[in-house]
């Protein structure tokens, strides 16, 4: 069982990725639970993503960089010992910040059994100007980019080619090592492209 | 309301959840349902706004009936709401589960804001919210 962690800002359309994602992977016979946390005591999400009939198990009411690592270690056990999917896909909350939930994942993976795989950082192309101009949250969004293995540009299709090119640059320079996909669930572009990285670094031989 | 331990990254966020039955005499059909939405998102925005939030993290709802589920979504950018899932049939009774992520005001101030939010929406489409002691059956 190996964990691919899907982290970016507040509605930069994480849930919506990993529907079309996990969709993906079903077609291709992989078994696939998704773990969601979200800050409201209340979670949305995962009624969401179980509305696409996947399977899906929430951990609410906090974030799991802050507070949450018995939560984590313990839905993850009951993953492996119920569904025991190939994939489990992790949404923290859109202001986690993804070193630290790696950590958390790594301290907790003797025991529930896990491989972490890629972390995969969703960012909003519509807004970048904006997020990477926020005086208070910038710090959050730059580091939550600089975390990333993949990052995905999301919304791409909503925004200029010009807007996008000048996105795209503006996160390289943050993270200049990180591979860059352009992604628009609504069109489909990138869905394949992520799934194939995903299933790489994370489907045992 | 929801005291959030926060990594030091984090200061600032405050976040509210609320689930509630909201119910009317007459039927709403799909198209209504999904204006009530947008209306909703629109409404939460607003006077989050005026609460002197600095940012709109993300506000996400979603409504339930036997028939049909619709989940809506905004960051509080003008034209930003997303109103997606499946409509169903007409309903007089629906739940509905509210969750608001922002930065730069009170827990408390969420709550107001969102529970406003609600109370003139329900009402802008002649709906009552019913007492909170059946709201969870």
């Amino acid at each position: 069982m190996r964990l691919v962690q899907v982290a970016g800002w507040l509605g930069s359309g994480k849930t919506t990725m990993i529907i079309a994602l996990s969709k993906e992977f079903s077609r291709k016979g992989i078994k696939v639970a998704i773990l969601v946390n979200e800050i409201g005591a209340i979670p949305v999400d995962g009624r969401v993503i179980e509305d696409y009939g996947l399977t899906v198990k929430e951990i609410g009411g906090g974030c799991i960089c802050c507070q949450m690592a018995g939560s984590m270690m313990k839905t993850l056990k009951l993953l492996r010992e119920g569904p025991n999917p190939d994939i489990v896909i992790l949404e923290p909350t859109g202001i986690a910040v993804p070193h630290v939930v790696k950590e958390m994942i790594l301290s907790t993976s003797t025991v529930a059994e896990i491989t972490l795989g890629l972390t995969i950082v969703l960012f909003d192309t519509t807004r970048a100007a904006k997020l990477l101009g926020y005086e208070t949250l910038q710090r959050v969004i730059s580091t939550q980019l600089t975390d990333a293995d993949i990052i995905a540009l999301s919304k791409s299709d909503a925004v200029t080619d010009e807007a996008f090119e000048t996105a795209k640059e503006s996160v390289r320079a943050i993270n200049p090592r990180a591979q860059i996909i352009r992604l628009s669930v609504t069109s489909g572009e990138g869905v394949a492209a992520l799934a194939r990285a995903v299933e790489e670094m994370a489907v045992p031989a | 309301m929801n005291r959030l331990r926060l990594h030091p990254l984090h200061e600032g966020t405050s976040a509210y959840a609320t689930a509630c039955f909201l119910s009317r005499e007459k039927d709403m059909a799909g198209a209504e349902l999904r204006r009530f939405a947008e209306v909703l998102m629109q409404s939460l925005a607003a006077s989050t706004t005026r609460s002197g939030a600095k940012v709109i993290g993300h506000i996400k709802a979603y409504i339930e009936h036997p028939e049909g589920f619709l989940h809506a979504h905004t960051v509080g950018e003008p034209g930003d709401i997303t109103v997606d899932g499946r409509d169903g049939g007409a309903v007089r009774r629906f739940k509905l589960v509210v969750n608001s992520i922002i930065f730069g005001i009170s827990e408390k101030a969420v709550k107001d804001a969102a529970d406003e939010a609600i109370r003139e929406t329900a009402a802008l489409f002649g709906m009552e919210r019913e007492p909170a002691s059946l709201s969870l059956n």
